[in-house]
């Protein structure tokens, strides 16, 4: 069974700590994304899982069995890096034998592990060849063919897709993924870009600062995030904030900005007079009379969509619109804040009110 | 950009060759002159060929067995100092050592002194130190293997560290979670992307061993006398042999010419591993 246990697992690094305390449940079979901004230790604590750096505090088990003080290599996982980590000496097929190799299998059976995976990754032309002489997407998939050839417990990837270009890196996010529901093996992958988090995770974790800020599927992190952080980690283009205060205006909880402005909100529980971060997301803006009036500036269209960006009382604010906008930037317009979708953070401690 | 002429190129570089080339080529001369004729026709021309000198030297047994000693020592050493130095270049790249770069530096300073300040302090260890019974280190293959270690060892791992330095630590880890043993990462990643750095090293410290002189004239007496110190047996108060030296001479460089021929597509890779990496 794959799964993984993180149990109150610390990091130092010549005592300055760097992990406080993370505890993650890793069921057999998931696809687990760890996301956070640069340097907030997703890297470390996947190496850790790999046995490739030491657990400071804490425990980590794979399939039941404790694995601290157990080398890389007994551990039964299996790692794609971001640089590949090819070995440039050897052909593809070499590489993507070479752990069967040091598993002492047989000649014949890892040919054939190795034949069925080139197939799978669609690498059969490329068997011979060198990693020198491959692109960035097929060592990308040569990476990925040595770890699937031994069907270990648990994948680990970490950013496998940030040295593709944009368009490369959507078409190896459906492979991965596909790839993920044909050998469904426990998968946790690492990564800044909280697009590929939210279309790749059964299960996010978001970390900040050597701390997990929130484990759970995406759209609940999406909808319901619990802190500040989080609200802006995800989602793109990311949600907005404005500050104000809790008010009762017409028999209804608005939150009132120091220009007067009202935010309408809609089941929240919130007493009057709290001083609060208001966050609406781009997309649940729309364009309509009885809004809030907003100094717009700047038009985006992509085509299916028009992005705009503005300000009310001096504080920025985009929103995300279906239809397409045929006006002059300048001018003041009108957004619709849907009420039902307003989140309500405490100013102070930026949790969920 | 003005491509320079091709001819003074061709002319630039058959001006080099031949100052490196004519020494070589004089020696040759002097090699298979009579000694009667030397001093009497002091021209370069090669007017005749008298192989006297080569016979003469292979048909001494002395001298067969200085060159299977330098042989044997200058090959001993410079694996061993190869190995030696590879493993400490792992070491000091792959490892969070305690101060590594203050052992680094003070290994290759020994290196930068001259080898006539060692002279003493080796020449006591080698014949009052490390003696076992009647067995001592001096004059003794094994004693000049090691002996020659104190300049060669320090320069190996100067020379291998960037090469270690350029394979990426991910390589390892790679192997290790792919199931390998850390000898089996040193012996089938690290050492087949090392090798143009390894042979290089080889090469090198195979030829600082080979051409030494001072220690090996000191420290050796006849069992494990070397070719160079060999060669200055030809000068006597009755006179030098001339043309017996030029043969040994020549003797000297062939082993020389082929170990570098055969290492020479690795020091080539070697001296372009950066640009060729990736
Ligand atoms: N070998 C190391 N020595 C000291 N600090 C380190 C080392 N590796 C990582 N760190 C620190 O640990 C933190 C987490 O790093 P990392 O896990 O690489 O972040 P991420 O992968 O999320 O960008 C960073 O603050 C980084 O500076
Ligand atoms: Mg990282």
């Amino acid at each position: 069974m794959g799964n993984v246990q993180i149990k109150g697992v610390t990091k130092s690094y010549g005592g300055v700590r760097v992990m406080h305390g993370v505890d993650v449940e890793i069921e057999d079979g998931e696809f687990v994304v760890l996301v956070g901004p640069s340097g907030c230790g997703k890297s470390t604590l996947l190496r850790m899982i790999a046995g490739l750096e030491e657990i400071s505090g804490g425990q980590i088990s794979i399939g039941g069995r404790v694995v601290n003080d157990i080398p890389p290599k007994e551990r039964d996982i299996a790692m794609v890096f971001q640089s590949y980590a090819l070995y440039p000496h050897k052909t593809v097929a070499e590489n993507m034998g070479f752990p069967l190799l040091m598993a002492k299998r047989p000649k014949a059976e890892i040919a054939e592990k190795v034949n069925r995976a080139a197939e799978i990754l669609d690498l059969t032309k490329y068997l011979d060849r060198y990693p020198k002489q491959l692109s960035g997407g097929q060592r990308q998939r040569v990476a990925m063919g040595r770890a699937i050839v031994r069907d270990p417990q648990v994948f680990l990837f970490d950013e496998p897709l940030s040295n593709l270009d944009a368009k490369l890196r959507v078409t190896m996010r459906v492979e991965i993924k596909e790839l993920h529901q044909r050998l469904k093996t426990t998968t946790v992958y690492v990564t800044h870009d909280q697009i590929e988090a939210m279309t790749m995770a059964n299960k996010i974790v978001v970390m900040r600062d050597g701390r997990v800020e929130q484990i759970g599927r995406p759209l609940d992190l999406y909808d319901r995030p619990v802190n500040l952080f989080v609200a802006g980690f995800i989602g793109s283009p990311a949600m907005n904030f404005l500050q104000g205060k809790v008010a009762t205006r017409d028999g209804r909880q608005v939150v009132l900005t120091d220009q007067g402005i009202a935010l309408p909100l809609d089941g929240v529980q919130v007493e009057d007079g709290r001083a609060v971060t208001y966050g609406i997301r781009p997309e649940h803006i729309t364009i309509g009379e009885g809004g809030i009036p907003v100094d717009v500036s700047v038009f985006e269209p992509t085509g299916s969509e028009t992005l705009i960006f503005g300000r009310v009382g001096g504080v920025p604010i985009d929103a995300l619109v279906r239809e397409r906008i045929e006006e002059e930037p300048g001018k003041t317009m009108s957004f619709r804040l849907d009420p039902r979708k307003a989140h309500v953070f405490d100013q102070v401690t930026g949790q969920r009110l | 950009m003005k491509r320079s002429n091709p001819w003074l190129a061709v002319a630039l570089w058959t001006l080099i060759s031949f100052l490196t080339l004519f020494p070589i080529y004089w020696l040759f001369v002097i090699s298979v002159k009579p000694a009667v004729d030397l001093f009497s026709t002091p021209d370069v021309l090669l007017t005749s060929i008298d192989w006297q000198n080569y016979i003469k030297v292979m048909n001494d047994s002395t001298l067969r067995g200085y060159m299977m000693n330098s042989l044997i020592i200058s090959t001993g050493n410079a694996v061993l100092v190869t190995t030696l130095g590879f493993l400490a270049c792992y070491a000091l790249t792959r490892f969070d050592l305690a101060g590594k770069e203050s052992v680094f530096f003070w290994t290759i300073t020994n290196r930068m002194a001259p080898p006539a300040v060692f002279l003493l302090p080796l020449y006591l260890l080698l014949t009052q130190v490390y003696v076992i019974g009647d067995f001592k280190l001096a004059d003794t293959h094994l004693g000049m293997i090691l002996v020659y270690c104190t300049f060669n060892l320090p320069f190996a791992i100067w020379t291998l560290r960037p090469t270690l330095d350029g394979i990426p630590k991910e390589l390892d880890e790679a192997a290790f979670v792919d199931g390998a043993s850390a000898w089996q990462v040193i012996s089938v990643v690290i050492f087949p992307l090392a090798r143009p750095g390894l042979a290089v090293t080889l090469i090198l410290t195979w030829v600082f061993a080979w051409n030494e002189y001072l220690l090996a004239a000191t420290l050796t007496n006849f069992n494990a006398r070397t070719l160079t110190t060999g060669l200055s047996e030809y000068v006597t108060t009755t006179g030098t042999e001339w043309g017996i030296m030029a043969a040994i001479s020549v003797f000297t460089l062939i082993p020389a010419l082929i170990v570098f021929g055969m290492v020479q597509k690795h020091i080539v890779a070697g001296l372009t591993f950066g640009a060729v990496k990736g």
